[in-house]
């Protein structure tokens, strides 16, 4: 082959497939910047939890209410995730141990609760070191209690977490976000209403 | 798509609401800190170094003036606290060239921290001094990591920092509740004053305590010539 028509091919192929990752990787970072990352390499699906807790089984076959187990999001600034402890409400003396349920897994994740509680030989008795889905940036004091009051659904910003296998965060909580709503709601618009 | 926000919405549908405003009574001043250090502890203001000091970049939201009055050996100690006076007319919101620093419908002068880049005009043009310059990365000592506030936020090096009157109180008092009896929380100043030198209230609340003093007859205000319409009124008997 002529040396010259390669290098005439070549240069400008070498040239188009790196504007073209420049383009995907800015494409990436900027559609994460104005909302969240795209749904591609896992990005936009929740983390591990340390125990494969599924909110189905307990919203919908149990029907507890999002309050049973998050108590302090209607007085408190945070939802909070229930100590272990509360899990073995049912878990323990409810004698709840997963085994008529229809997931094979289901004992094995409700021991690893017990163990949390209780303590085991590969384990000290501790808090179960969940994996945060939702965080907001250091500088926005955001506060549950007032939305509760308000009567916004936890569903508004969390999404349908009823159906969820693995808890994902489903909208961008951007600060754009927050301040349409509150537009919308007629609620504060102030910047100390969140930034102080 | 980027939409432009309607301001005068937002600012049209802002509620009348509360005046917060502070007296300071000097009559009572001791000159003792307590209001200082409370202060550093709940907003937690980085330690001051002493090389701090040297290079004129000390960091205090409150501090205590000292001056001397009189001739040896008939001298006396006068004690000014001076805070963020939250001027209704602020020198240091109009040369904001991003809009960090404004007045709210509670009396407020607000420094929005994640707004702010540092430019430091606020501060130069505050006649008050009331407003200090994060020059570097706030560090503590690793014993009072668990004594920081987690209801206010990490200023980090580039923004500059004021007195919020505790905004971070008023948020937990008044949160859900229109009626917040008078007296019933204050700044941590305030709360920390051995000699109640301060008054904390709602200026609008025409029965509050803060209200009464504001209108005692030993009322001025700071720099008063400069028209800043501060909401912190001091007390200070006139001797002959």
């Amino acid at each position: 082959m002529n040396p010259n028509l390669a290098i005439k091919i070549a240069v400008p192929l070498v040239g188009l497939s790196v504007a073209l990752v420049a383009l995907a990787v800015g494409w990436f970072f900027i559609s994460a910047w104005w909302s969240q990352p795209p749904a591609i390499l896992g990005f936009s699906e929740g983390p591990e939890q340390p125990v494969a807790f599924p909110h189905t089984v307990h919203v919908q076959q149990a029907g507890l209410d999002c309050q049973f187990c998050h108590r302090t999001v209607s007085t408190d600034e945070a939802a909070t995730v229930p100590a272990v402890e509360q899990c073995l409400f049912c878990h323990d003396f409810g004698k709840i141990d997963g085994t008529l349920s229809s997931d094979p897994d289901a004992a094995a994740e409700i021991q690893k609760v017990r163990d949390a509680f209780y303590g085991s030989e590969s384990r000290a008795a501790g808090a179960i070191d969940w994996a945060r889905v939702h965080r907001l940036p250091d500088h926005v004091q955001f506060v549950h209690q007032p939305h509760i009051a308000a009567g916004v659904s936890c569903s508004t910003c969390h999404g349908d977490v009823a159906s969820m296998e693995v808890v994902k965060q489903v909208r961008n909580l951007k600060m754009r976000d927050c301040v349409d709503c509150h537009r919308d709601l007629n609620a504060p618009t102030d910047c100390t209403t969140c930034h102080y | 798509m980027v939409t432009t926000p309607d301001l005068d919405r937002d600012l049209n549908k802002r509620p009348p609401a509360r005046s917060w405003g502070m007296v300071v009574d000097l009559d009572r001043c001791t000159g003792c800190q307590a209001c200082v250090i409370a202060c550093n502890a709940e907003n937690y203001i980085p330690i001051n170094e002493e090389s701090h000091y040297h290079e004129g970049r000390v960091m205090s939201w409150i501090r205590v003036e000292r001056y001397w009055e009189g001739e040896f050996p008939n001298v006396k100690a006068r004690f000014i606290p001076l805070m963020c006076q939250h001027c209704e007319n602020a020198p240091c919101e109009p040369v904001c060239p991003v809009y960090a620093t404004y007045h709210n419908n509670e009396g407020l002068n607000v420094q929005v921290y994640n707004r702010c880049v540092g430019t430091r005009y606020c501060a130069n043009n505050c006649p008050y001094h009331a407003r200090s310059f994060n020059y570097w990365e706030p560090v503590w000592p690793e014993d009072l990591r668990h004594q920081l506030n987690p209801d206010v936020t990490v200023r980090s090096r580039g923004v500059m920092e004021k007195c919020t009157m505790c905004v971070q109180r008023i948020r937990r008092a008044t949160r859900g509740r229109d009626n917040v009896p008078d007296g019933e929380f204050a700044p941590a100043c305030v709360q920390a004053c051995p000699t109640q030198t301060l008054t904390f209230g709602d200026l609008n609340d025409h029965s509050s305590r803060v209200y009464e003093l504001s209108h005692d007859e030993r009322n001025y205000t700071v720099l008063k010539s400069l028209g800043t319409a501060p909401n912190v009124t001091y007390l200070k008997k006139v001797e002959d």
